[in-house]
């Protein structure tokens, strides 16, 4: 409509407001928060400062940031999802017929969106309960069940279905807590254990839940106790398959050797419009496998030697996001038994059918 | 698979007969002791005795709220489930018949009113379906079907239903950008056609996130004074709706069998051995469609100790099914043998060896879950297994209705276990004493064991099933 306007107001926009720094207040504001809503909320933000009154000014402006903010975290995928999705939504509300769409006023698209920010973050922590209440059906009385990382979901599911029957539901749980050794670059080797497990494994003990943790090296040695695995994701992809933190996908593989159901839970808004062929195909950079010589090692202490490594140089944080502790890997559909979703339990090929939904 | 009960004896016949005569609540509670005594068994006597039942319940209500009937049909559907909770095919008739009046009573209301309300629903507010696309017809359901029609009508949907379907409208005006993708834009009206911007629609009640659900209707809520309006006007012409959509129910569970052995050319394939096991009708009928033109042989499992009588008559040709006979002329159809098909009789014993030799194994079920696993006779499990070791096909036969939306958490409690006495007869009584005998009648066969999936609709992998549930029925019914 006035794409002549566009040059105009786009750098007008950026200056006073930052995209990244948004993204990244919000989640840590609310420990709560998934990266795709808080980069809803962070675009929703972004509306409410810019001036611009056309659909493709607006369009256009998304479509900028989404990019800077995608460029400027070290790991886009699951956002991606959530600015996809804000995206696809703007557009075809816009194409719709009625009082939303072309026809009618663009502005009360726009005071939508604005207004009801807390609301799609309410929605998202919604849709969390639902999971728990769909998934809490999967834990049987007598189960022992094995799940890895901190997601919140399954955190979620677990201390549901604890706090369902109590009396009459006793299950048991695996938590495989990684424990790594932090910044290997560096030369310091420490071995610390996660923290971010210890919350919803004091909590399922609270609530009178046994809990085993183990260590990621253990999941061969467990499975034979397990009657199930569960698993959150950063991302699901097209082809049913998720992105996940770095071990799920070994425990998806001793899960599928072992005959055991590999179950992942996970919000509809981490669907995720990808379609890795392999591990080594995901848009991020990984350094997880470091092939090194003796000579790179000791040139390494040598810069590192100088003084504590700060997380604020550029070099050291472009490392720092890529050390095993923030990798993710690909677990491949065929692994996967089912998909607990806030819309039911699906298959792994409905994936690609929601985000034919939104995207033809 | 015939009951081992006499031919007098009360059973689906009699009690549809007694239908017509009998007050709804004696009549339902007469079903209830039949399901009770298993004196109906099976699922299709189950669904035929159920959907017959909830025509006669239907029809003698007298409602002036959807609601009211809704409420009414949900009472009865769960005293008949109670009653006998195995015969999954049981709870899926009463899911789509209460997935019927839920459409009726939202086309109605959008027809009367599209300009004031969105289509909401009486009893679970907030959940609206989006696509009220399914046609009550069971052949059109059929059309719904991607596999099967590589290219729908992208504009089908919008015709039926202009006010629901906003979404799936646009997604068909756009230009086409590729044709396969269109065609499933315009199929793609499943439930949950929105579900993934359902976080981000307008605000409704906040139920509408989480259930797959289209809200995204501009205007708020409909008042309950308008709703009450709108109850009052669907009343009068939505009973006759509902009737007609339960008897194309009825009228899908007779054809269905027919309609499956339809596909029966295009997967079997002349000079194959087939395996099968049991005494299924759907099996039967399949084979038999493919006898007419192709010449193959036939690999037939006993199915000792429950349904070998029958597997033996349907070999022989002496099948007298008790629960069938009012399909009375297929009750006493021809053997394949008569078809000039060679059929080699074995017991369950012998399928691993012969395995090798099989081309494709084709299996009758009792009950299809929503994962794609199946409940099927007992030895069922295991003839898959060796299909899978020799790496043959197994191919599934099953109506639709004998698909379930039920998850199966713990298949276990699926598992029906029958009379001991077939295995260990009584009159070793003092042995009964020391061991301990069982008999389950059913296995739990897990998805990744079945290659393909047949119902009425056509051919489909076991991981699509989740879609046919979808479009059969409705979340809010999942439990009724």
């Amino acid at each position: 409509m006035a794409a002549a306007q566009k040059s105009s107001t786009k750098p007008s926009s950026k200056d006073d407001f930052d995209i990244v720094e948004t993204y990244q207040r919000l989640l840590r504001e609310d420990p709560d928060l998934t990266m795709p809503v808080a980069a809803i909320e962070s675009l929703v933000e972004l509306l409410s400062r810019s001036d611009a009154r056309t659909i493709s000014e607006t369009l256009d402006l998304l479509a900028i940031s989404t990019l800077h903010l995608k460029r400027s975290i070290p790991n886009p995928i699951s956002l991606s999802a959530g600015t996809d999705l804000f995206q696809r939504y703007l557009i075809t509300t816009l194409q719709r017929p009625g009082q939303l769409g072309p026809a009618g006023d663009f502005g009360a698209i726009r005071a939508h969106l604005l207004s009801n920010g807390r609301l799609f973050v309410q929605r998202a922590k919604a849709s969390r309960e639902k999971i728990a209440s769909f998934g809490r059906h999967f834990v049987r009385d007598g189960a022992t069940v094995l799940t890895n990382g901190g997601s919140r979901v399954v955190g979620a599911l677990l201390k549901s279905a604890a706090e369902s029957s109590a009396a009459s539901l006793r299950f048991r749980v695996i938590y495989v807590l990684s424990s790594q050794t932090s910044s290997a670059s560096n030369g310091i080797q420490r071995v610390e254990t996660k923290e971010e497990g210890l919350a919803t494994v004091a909590a399922l003990r609270a609530k009178g839940v046994p809990v085993a943790t183990i260590p990621e090296s253990a999941v061969g040695y467990s499975l034979g106790k397990v009657d199930m695995v569960i698993v959150g994701a950063e991302g699901v992809v097209e082809n049913g398959g998720i992105i996940s933190r770095l071990g799920t996908y070994q425990i998806g593989l001793l899960a599928k050797a072992a005959g055991k159901p590999f179950y992942v839970v996970a919000e509809s808004h981490k669907f995720v419009r990808l379609y890795p062929l392999s591990q080594y195909d995901l848009p991020i950079e990984q350094r997880v496998i470091d092939f090194k010589t003796t000579a790179d090692t000791e040139k390494d202490k040598g810069t590192a030697s100088d003084g504590v490594p700060d997380a604020s140089s550029p070099e050291t944080k472009q490392a720092y996001a890529s050390t095993v502790d923030d990798a993710v890997d690909y677990t491949p559909p065929d692994l996967i038994s089912a998909l607990i979703t806030e819309s039911g339990v699906l298959t792994p090929s409905a994936v690609s059918e929601e985000l034919i939904k939104i995207w033809f | 698979m015939p009951s081992p009960t006499i031919v007098a004896s009360p059973g689906l016949s009699s009690f549809l007969k007694s239908l017509k005569s009998t007050p709804v609540e004696a009549s339902i509670e007469h079903l209830i002791s039949l399901l009770k005594r298993r004196q109906i068994r099976n699922s299709r006597p189950c669904a035929v005795a159920t959907a017959q039942l909830l025509l006669r319940v239907v029809s003698a209500f007298r409602w002036t709220d959807v609601s009211r009937l809704i409420e009414r049909i949900q009472l009865v559907g769960q005293r008949l489930q109670a009653a006998q909770p195995r015969e999954l095919s049981i709870g899926n008739i009463v899911r789509r018949i209460l997935g019927l009046v839920r459409e009726e009573a939202e086309e109605d209301r959008d027809a009367d009113a599209s300009a004031l309300s969105e289509p909401g629903t009486d009893s679970q507010p907030g959940t609206p379906r989006i696509s009220g696309v399914r046609p009550p017809l069971s052949s059109s359901i059929s059309t719904l079907s991607p596999l099967r029609h590589g290219a729908i009508e992208p504009l089908d949907p919008t015709v039926a239903e202009p006010d629901t379907a906003k979404f799936v409208a646009d997604s068909a005006q756009r230009p086409p950008l590729l044709t396969s993708h269109t065609s499933y834009a315009a199929s793609a009206t499943a439930p949950m056609a929105t579900s993934m911007f359902s976080l981000l629609s307008h605000p409704e009640t906040p139920s509408s996130t989480a259930t797959p659900s289209g809200t995204q209707s501009p205007s708020g809520r409909p008042t309950s004074a308008t709703q009450a309006v709108f109850a009052s006007l669907t009343q009068k012409d939505l009973r006759p709706e509902v009737i007609g959509g339960i008897e194309e129910i009825i009228d899908e569970l007779d054809q269905v069998d027919e309609q499956i052995a339809g596909y029966a050319l295009d997967h079997i394939h002349s000079n194959e051995i087939i395996l099968t096991h049991t005494s299924s009708m759907t099996v039967q009928k399949f084979l038999l469609t493919a006898a007419r033109k192709r010449k193959f042989t036939v690999v037939h499992a006993e199915a000792y100790p429950n349904d070998h009588e029958a597997t033996h008559a349907t070999v022989t040709g002496k099948m007298v099914n008790e629960n069938q006979d009012e399909l009375s002329s297929e009750a006493f159809q021809k053997p394949l043998t008569a078809a000039g098909i060679t059929v080699i009789l074995i017991p369950d014993s012998a399928v691993f060896a012969l395995m090798s030799r099989v081309n494709k194994v084709i299996l009758g079920t009792h009950a299809v879950l929503a994962n794609g696993g199946l409940v099927a006779a007992a030895g069922t499990r295991a003839i898959a297994k060796a299909a899978k070791t020799h790496k043959t096909p197994v191919v599934v036969v099953s109506g639709v209705y004998k698909l379930s939306p039920v998850y199966p958490f713990d298949f276990e409690s699926l598992i029906e276990f029958g009379d001991v006495s077939k295995v260990f007869s009584y009159e070793d009584g003092d042995l009964v004493e020391k061991v301990d005998v069982e008999n389950p009648l059913f296995d739990y066969v897990p998805a990744e064991l079945v290659d393909l999936y047949i119902t009425n609709l056509g051919g489909h992998a076991p991981s699509y099933l989740y879609r046919i549930v979808a479009d059969h029925y409705r979340v809010e019914d999942i439990n009724i």
